[in-house]
């Protein structure tokens, strides 16, 4: 009972200290994210052109994603970054990548081949056949890839502060190197009202973005 | 390809459309579709047939180059189909695919002005050709233009998948099954709709079926497929009448024996001489000339040739025994139906088939003279296609249905 009135006197008297810890969390999930969407969708779009690109994408996003998150911050330092909120960005940018790309591929390469052909028939180009067919009946299903990518980059967010980025998760080290329970809570707390916030707000997205007469 | 090959329009001035030894080989198998060469008369209905895989979908699809034809040429009002960039060639043309294709994301307005929207067309005078091309198929504009395909029955979605082919007014439509994925009922009310909007608008259409039913209710001109190559062309008519051969003959199988049986007179299959009696002849000379002639029923004619009546073995026999005396023409029996020689051959087959305890039918003249006599065995020659193409029909769907149940056991 003390550790809830602890915690909630750190909440009342350092609201500053939470607030900035939480934006810097907001500032490492968005950036990274909002990074891996601007390359990953075109380059995947491409990559439903131009096939032989998949591989060597899927392949690569797929291998950012296999490496323990860990072992990936500790291969930016080695790489030569340093610390710092660079090298955390870079590294939960290429976290990020893969659910994005296999999404985006799957969404469009699963349009149905009936609707497809039809579009061709009545004379789409290539362009038109992307933004006016595929991509609205694809959007649900990238839009759940940007979902799954969201709630793992704030997972990973939260370690990134090992390598100095700061964020919640310096708060919840900071709290157990105090072996102070009430500022890990601090941290740990905002960080999961983020993660349940971010993806309530993702999952009603993907409801509007499905078109309605893919909904059941 | 020769630049006097793109220039000269040779051949049929009035075709809209002409295949000229058109060939497409997908990689190292048998070519899809085999020296292909047909002319289109504008405004006529012609109709690909053949079973699947003979290559109609691949031949429909070289029109709006979505597949490049190996070899040979298309011409297209007059122009090589080389020279129509194959974005503007399309949006020339009505396509209707086998599979109806609609886009689950727009609305039914949408959809059938997708080409005008290609077109760029303004909203306003989208939705406004939209509830015109509804309401010629009886579809309350209001009620559907705003409406997703999800929420459109198959029967709706396939008028849908033909307006949108209409929208933009082309000369040229191409059909590929357009109703394929419908109930004959449903089938048959869709066909006769089409065939209304067609009265109101001209259109060349190349139509797709594997359904000869369909071909013989819509073709002006029907083609027939085999292995990519064409078989037959001919009107519908003709084709039932002088199929070039057995593949032909066979395709059409019902229908042909139907159309026989209701295009043969009677005069054509009937015995021209019967066995006959004179009405004076005594029981005992009758049934011995049953005995003779192998057969169980004479019929009695009186002196000039009229008919009289017919008698039966087993009567003549009954009253024989009874020790009657009287001549053969008092047991004479002429409750029964009689034929003209004029008479159709279907006729002919309903009266023997709804009257179970005839095995004949007399057929007079219309002085009532006796001309000839049509039996159960007449009709079999006439029935006998009817009867093998129906066998064959179960004895394929008994194999369908038993294969699994086979590999279940093994
Ligand atoms: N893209 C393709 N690649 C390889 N082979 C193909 C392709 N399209 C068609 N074929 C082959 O060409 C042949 C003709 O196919 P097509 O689709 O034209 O037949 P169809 O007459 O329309 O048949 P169905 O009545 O079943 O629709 C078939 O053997 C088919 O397997
Ligand atoms: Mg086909």
């Amino acid at each position: 009972m003390t550790l809830f009135l602890h915690t909630y006197q750190f909440f009342t008297q350092h609201p500053g200290t939470i607030w900035r810890h939480t934006l810097q969390q907001l500032y490492l999930v968005a950036i990274p994210l909002a990074a891996a969407i601007l390359v990953a969708v075109p380059l995947t779009m491409l990559a439903t052109r131009v096939r032989r690109l998949y591989g060597p994408v899927m392949g690569f996003a797929n291998a950012m994603q296999t490496i323990p998150s860990l072992a990936l911050l500790a291969l930016m330092i080695a790489i030569g970054l340093g610390i710092g909120v660079l090298p955390a960005v870079l590294a939960l940018f290429l976290y990020a990548l893969m659910p994005i790309v296999r999404n985006t591929y799957v969404g469009i390469m699963g349009v149905d081949p009936g609707v497809k052909d039809a579009a061709r028939g009545m004379g789409v180009t290539s362009w038109q056949l992307l933004w006016m067919v595929e991509m609205p009946l694809a959007l649900h299903v990238i839009i759940a890839g940007i979902r799954s990518a969201l709630v793992a980059t704030i997972g990973f967010a939260t370690l990134a502060s090992l390598i100095g980025a700061g964020g919640l998760g310096s708060l919840i080290m900071e709290g157990m190197g105090l072996a102070s329970n009430s500022i890990v809570l601090a941290g740990t707390i905002p960080a999961i009202v983020l993660a349940f916030l971010a993806e309530g707000l993702m999952s009603r997205v993907e409801r509007v973005l499905t078109p309605r007469g893919l909904r059941v | 390809m020769t630049d006097a090959d793109m220039a000269s329009p040779v051949g049929d001035t009035d075709a809209i459309l002409e295949f000229r030894g058109v060939t497409k080989s997908f990689g190292g198998r048998a070519p899809a579709v085999r020296h292909f060469t047909l002319s289109v008369p504008r405004g006529q209905l012609v109709v690909l047939i053949g079973p699947s895989g003979c290559g109609k979908t691949t031949t429909l699809r070289m029109v709006n180059r979505l597949i490049e034809p190996t070899d040979g040429s298309i011409w297209l009002e007059g122009r090589n189909y080389k020279s129509y960039n194959p974005v503007e060639l399309r949006r020339r043309l009505g396509y209707v695919i086998q599979r109806i294709g609609l886009m689950p994301h727009l609305t039914i307005g949408d959809n059938i002005a997708f080409v005008l929207r290609l077109l760029g067309q303004a909203p306003q005078a989208r939705r406004a050709r939209a509830s015109e091309l509804l309401e010629m198929v009886g579809l309350d504009p209001a009620e559907y233009l705003d409406r997703y395909p999800t929420e459109l029955s198959g029967g709706q979605q396939q008028r849908i998948g033909v307006l949108r082919a209409l929208a933009h007014d082309p000369d040229i439509i191409l059909m590929d099954e357009p109703f394929g994925a419908l109930d004959p009922l449903m089938r048959e009310q869709l066909q006769e709709e089409f065939k209304r909007l067609l009265r109101t608008v001209s259109k060349t259409i190349v139509f797709v079926t594997h359904d000869m039913d369909e071909a013989l209710s819509m073709a002006d001109v029907i083609v027939l497929m085999k292995d990519g190559a064409i078989v037959q062309v001919a009107p519908p008519e003709e084709m039932l009448r002088h199929p070039a051969d057995e593949f032909v003959a066979s395709f059409m199988g019902r229908h042909r024996v139907l159309r026989q049986a209701s295009e043969v007179s009677v005069a054509d299959v009937m015995i021209a001489s019967p066995v006959m009696t004179p009405e004076a002849s005594g029981l005992a000379r009758s049934l011995e000339l049953m005995r003779r002639r192998r057969v169980n029923s004479l019929l009695v004619h009186d002196a000039g040739g009229h008919y009289v009546g017919v008698v039966r073995q087993s009567e003549l026999q009954d009253h024989i025994e009874a020790g009657d005396q009287s001549p053969v023409g008092s047991l004479a029996d002429r409750t029964a139906d009689t034929l003209a020689p004029s008479d159709s051959g279907l006729t002919a087959m309903h009266q023997l088939l709804s009257h179970q305890q005839l095995d004949s039918l007399p057929v007079l003249d219309a002085d009532d003279r006796i001309v000839g006599l049509v039996t159960r065995g007449t009709l079999v020659g006439l029935l006998g296609d009817a009867l093998r193409v129906a066998a064959d029909v179960q004895e394929i769907r008994a194999e369908a249905a038993s294969a699994p149940a086979g590999e279940v056991a093994r």
